[in-house]
């Protein structure tokens, strides 16, 4: 279960890396889309195509950021229970409650486009989290590894 | 599948003697003043600007002819399914049909399969620029370009106005104006009126502005506007299915106007030149609940017979066994919408209030209703009847409607996807049935 709760925390961290890159590949498209003339308005936005082909970016930040973070994130939970390393379980709802506030940031952000610079910051906090927690098991894990080669001397 | 719990509005439910919806038709034994035949297929085609597009034809190309009438005269439509594997129907967007013609799949017919055909009749009764299109698989086929735009001019038509009609379509994403990218150009000689019928078929807002000369709005949805004053510097905002006329005086120097529709597309009106600059959105949109002079309603909507709430929310839950985020009406989630359940003559008050983070263009089949208020502040412009009302985040409605044409009558956001997504409610007439079925071995599938 420690490799299990060690993998999670790394696929929130590399998935994390993955929303910022796909979100801004998507704004990178946009912007190239509109100096060539494409305009943008909610008719367009709601047609659902892909009128530039980075949209596929912002299709990425969407599914990743509400199905497939939030999976690994309650995995991430789910295993700590059972690795019995002091922390991880703390650190693992930390993570959780970071995508909770992440998504809902994300969500709300356009009503209230302030929410989407916390978005910003939230990730980093996130990030943080995910990588304190794959962290503590790799320490828990080494300490481990310490007692028994203590106790075999 | 049903269509949701009954809503009574402040009234008991009882039922009278049952009608069909299939009994709600025009005067059968009158003969149609204009009848035309369109025959429907799926395939790969060439638009009028030239790019292909795999979609839907009507006669074959896309949007489908427009469709003229007289105020008054009785319009006769042949539809027919050429090759359409999934049925069509065609619902006349804005006309206040009778209900057999409403063309909704599994709510007044059946989709019309390949091989088969439908025939609807219905009187122009109310001059204005509405459009056409299938409620079968809605979400799809319209997006398609199954659609066209139906005009209906008062018999004595304003001399010397140039009517143009601008139906706007965004196909793969491309917008197009009566299928055409980039600049349509019009004649109008110098000194004389133009009126531009601007249709948006497509699934969120869209804004037209005007540059070059001032303008009037001089109808929204098919209803003309009571005294609207000349604007300049402001933009219209079209909702999703909704239409607005715009009214230009062309100058007297002979210089072009410029009828901007979202950006990439326009109306260029000129006679010597149609070199009219490109001018930016602006800033301001012009307010309905305060343009125009007041006028009668015909109806006193402050003794309604029935009060209802669409009350527009999201929330996490389950959509046909699916998990996901879904729309809501009263609080829940489709199929546990209300059916807001109404008496011919009943006048009709709703409260339309949206909470759920995003825009949506409500729109009632088979009757207009008029604006009262919006988010507490009363209407003080000319009356503003819709029937597709741009209902964004945070905002709240107050309409009403006389309940004056029997049937069974969707009630539902023309975002079609979100519609799809569960955004639906009906409005019934006590003791009004249907023998059609949603889903069904028919297969109908209104969105
Ligand atoms: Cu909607």
């Amino acid at each position: 279960m420690v490799a299990v709760y060690r993998i999670s925390a790394i696929a929130v961290m590399v998935e994390v890396a993955i929303q910022s890159m796909s979100v801004v590949f998507g704004i990178a498209g946009q912007g190239k889309w509109i100096q060539e003339g494409g305009v943008l308005d909610k008719a367009v936005i709601e047609a659902r195509e892909f009128v530039f082909p980075e949209v596929i970016g912002y299709l990425i930040h969407g599914l990743n950021g509400t199905i497939l973070i939030p999976l690994t994130a309650l995995i991430l939970l789910v295993s700590s229970f059972f690795t019995k390393v002091p922390g991880a379980v703390k650190w693992a709802s930390l993570v959780l409650l970071a995508v909770a506030v992440q998504i809902t940031l994300g969500m709300s952000a356009s009503g209230l486009p302030v929410l989407g610079a916390l978005h910003g910051l939230n990730a980093l906090l996130l990030l943080g989290a995910a990588f304190y927690a794959a962290r503590l098991v790799r320490r828990s894990r080494t300490a481990d590894q310490g007692d028994r080669l203590a106790s075999r001397a | 599948m049903g269509m949701g719990y009954a809503e009574h509005g402040g009234h008991g439910g009882q039922v009278a003697g049952g009608r069909s919806v299939t009994s709600l038709v025009a005067d059968p034994r009158r003969p149609a003043d204009v009848s035309v035949t369109l025959a429907a297929g799926k395939e790969r085609f060439r638009l009028p600007s030239g790019r292909a597009f795999d979609g839907f034809t009507l006669n074959g190309g896309s949007p489908g002819p427009v469709i003229r009438a007289t105020l008054g005269q009785l319009v006769e439509v042949r539809l027919v399914n050429g090759s359409v594997p999934d049925g069509i129907t065609l619902h006349w967007h804005g006309v206040d049909v009778p209900n057999a013609a409403d063309g909704v799949a599994g709510v007044t017919q059946d989709a019309v399969r390949i091989g088969e055909e439908h025939v609807y009749r219905f009187i122009a009764d109310q001059a204005g620029t509405f459009w056409y299109h299938s409620h079968q698989m809605s979400h799809e086929q319209v997006r398609g370009g199954l659609l066209g735009a139906l005009v209906v001019t008062p018999p004595e038509q304003p001399a010397e106005t140039v009517d143009v009609v601008a139906l706007v379509h965004l196909y793969d994403g491309v917008r197009t104006v009566n299928g055409n990218e980039g600049d349509v150009r019009v004649t109008v000689p110098p000194g004389k009126r133009a009126r531009v019928r601007i249709v948006n078929t497509d699934n969120g807002p869209m804004s037209a502005w005007v540059g070059g000369a001032s303008y009037r709005l001089v109808a929204v949805d098919g209803t003309d506007l009571n005294r609207p004053d000349p604007v300049r510097d402001t933009g219209v905002l079209v909702t999703a299915g909704g239409r607005a006329d715009v009214e230009v005086t062309m100058p007297e120097d002979g210089s072009p106007v410029r009828v901007h529709l979202g950006g990439t597309t326009a109306v260029v009106l000129g006679s010597k030149s149609y070199d009219a600059p490109v001018v930016r959105p602006p800033a301001t949109t012009l307010d309905l609940l305060s343009y125009g002079m007041r006028a009668s309603l015909g109806f006193d909507p402050n003794r309604p017979d029935r009060r209802f709430d669409y009350d527009i929310g999201r929330r996490p839950g389950f959509l046909r066994g699916r998990p996901g985020l879904w729309w809501t009406v009263n609080g829940s989630i489709f199929p546990d919408v209300p059916m807001f359940v109404v008496n011919e003559g009943d006048v009709v008050r709703m409260r339309i209030s949206n909470h759920s983070g995003d825009v949506h263009p409500m729109h009632l089949h088979g009757h207009h209703a008029v604006v009262l208020s919006r988010n507490g502040i009363p209407a003080a412009g000319s009356p503003w009847w819709v029937d597709s009302l741009n209902v964004a985040d945070g905002e709240s409605y107050e309409i009403a409607f006389v309940a004056d044409n029997p049937g069974i009558w969707m009630d539902h956001c023309h975002n079609l996807p979100h519609a799809a997504e569960g955004l639906v409610a009906h409005l019934m007439y006590e003791g009004v049935t249907t023998p059609f079925m949603i889903g069904g071995t028919e297969g109908n599938e209104p969105e």
